[in-house]
């Protein structure tokens, strides 16, 4: 048997009150693939990548991660019984989120930031914990912005460090949301730069983005809008010759 | 000058006694640090339900944070050395006293755990969301993201306030001289009966207070702030 989708997504619904954000989603990402997710504001597609490590709680469908449902236990007789928050912390560990505004803690140094969660989720030394981040400071070329404190950095320096706080939990997916948006145009390029580095290395990518140029460089791409996917296919098919209407049209306004 | 006034601002009588008096000082402190250790510990509580998704733990955080922060610290005093005894007593079918110490320090941390509750609530408030989604989305329980990620900006954020609010318990311990803790002010009305001459030793008293609080505020502040800079955004 080949092995599991390193991500399923399973007919995902989500529900703000009255307003439903995402009607029925469903698809897999393979281990190493690169999927960028593209579409208008308010297609859902921020609020899906949410939904994937539950910090939105979809209101019906399910999210596997590795074959393994982040929401509920299901036993040999198919009932399914909520996980307790406990497991669905333990398995959020298995992906590493980049928010469009960063959020690093303000309080703590870029090498504290990354050394947090590896010291105190995972229980590494902290010898080891400043290894890893090293290690991940020089993927992201921050090396020498260690001991600075999140303020003092510039946007891309702080999304960089975003980065490799999210890398030194050693992630089976990264999920990028909107990672340079909220970036001056001049920085957005070193934030891509790395990016596209962790894509050639074979990490596990979901991206929602505004970047074309970076879509273009993916594995696949899926078109959102109001809450579906309307295209999913490789960049080549997608950018060149659209099925839906209204991906011509997205793509027509956002490639120029 | 008048007699009475040369009398007043002689500071001889309370150097005479400055044993007894001073040592009255260390019930000042002793309340204050215990009282202070209770209104924190308990405002937290409280400013956490307030911020509960739980509607009845917000309702009762609301109701507590009312109570006690509209509740003049005398009446409080009073009410808890006097009353509350008697009706724990009455609950529980036996004779119940409090000593004046433990009622000194429930009174003062209850009414001041009003005040860090609110300081607490808007401080945690400010702490920006998406700090706490990166806790989460790394796999931090939701405790261990309060103790790292939220306190510690809390703390920061609220320094000067906190700062003040203890400076006002610490002047709160005075009133304590009413239930009878032996405190600075307490003893200086017992010299006071019997030397008959209570102007010098209210002036000496009130020197005293004066320079213990502005001294170690000051020495506080300028230390918290010098933290506080160093670190936050």
């Amino acid at each position: 048997m080949s092995e599991p989708p390193c991500i399923r997504v399973v007919d995902v619904h989500k529900k703000f009150g009255a307003l439903e954000v995402l009607k029925g989603v469903s698809f897999d990402v393979h281990r190493a693939n690169v999927v960028s997710m593209i579409g208008a504001s308010g297609s859902g597609k921020s609020t899906l990548l949410r939904c994937i490590n539950y910090l939105e709680v979809p209101s019906a469908g399910a999210i596997f991660i590795d074959g393994e449902s982040l929401g509920f236990r299901e036993d040999h007789t198919g009932r399914r019984t909520p996980r307790p928050l406990r497991e669905i912390n333990r398995m959020r560990r298995d992906l590493g989120v980049v928010f469009q505004q960063f959020n690093l803690w303000p309080h703590m140094t870029v090498l504290g930031n990354i050394v947090e969660a590896p010291i105190r989720v995972l229980g590494m030394s902290r010898k080891d914990a400043v290894r890893v981040a090293d290690e991940c400071l020089r993927r992201v070329r921050l090396v020498d912005k260690a001991n600075e404190y999140p303020a003092r950095l510039s946007g891309g320096q702080q999304q960089r460090a975003a980065i490799a706080r999210a890398l030194a939990m050693r992630p089976k997916v990264m999920l990028f949301d909107e990672p340079t948006s909220s970036l001056d145009p001049e920085l957005t390029d070193e934030v891509l730069n790395v990016m596209r580095e962790l894509a050639e290395a074979g990490t596990t990518m979901i991206v929602v983005t505004h970047e074309m140029a970076f879509a273009q460089v993916s594995d696949r791409v899926l078109f959102l809008h109001d809450g579906s996917i309307e295209e999913d296919g490789h960049p080549d098919q997608v950018f060149t010759a659209p099925r839906s209407e209204r991906c011509r049209q997205f793509l027509a306004k956002h490639l120029r | 000058m008048s007699e009475a006034l040369k009398q007043s601002l002689d500071l001889a009588l309370f150097w005479e006694y400055r044993a007894v008096l001073l040592s009255g000082l260390l019930f000042n402190a002793g309340i204050f640090a215990c009282a202070g250790l209770a209104a924190i510990v308990l405002g937290l509580t409280a400013a956490l339900m307030r911020l509960s998704r739980t509607r009845p733990l917000r309702w009762i955080g609301t109701l507590y944070v009312e109570l006690f922060r509209n509740a003049p610290d005398y009446v409080m005093l009073v009410w808890v050395h006097f009353v509350l005894p008697l009706l724990l007593g009455f609950a529980l079918r036996t004779r119940v006293e409090f000593h004046p110490f433990v009622s000194a320090v429930v009174a003062l941390g209850l009414v001041y755990s009003g005040y860090f509750a609110e300081t607490f609530r808007a401080g945690i408030e400010s702490v920006p969301k998406g700090n706490i989604e990166a806790g989460r989305a790394v796999g931090m329980s939701e405790a261990l993201i309060l103790r790292r990620i939220t306190l510690p900006q809390v703390v920061r954020r609220m320094l000067p306030e906190g700062l003040n609010i203890f400076i006002s318990l610490f002047k709160a311990t005075t009133i304590v001289s009413l239930i009878a803790v032996p405190d600075l002010m307490y003893r200086v009305s017992m010299v006071t009966q019997q030397e008959m001459q209570p102007l010098p030793l209210y002036t000496g008293a009130a020197l005293t207070y004066f320079a213990v609080i502005f001294v170690v505020a000051t020495l506080l502040r300028r230390a918290g702030e010098r933290w506080r800079l160093g670190t936050l955004i």
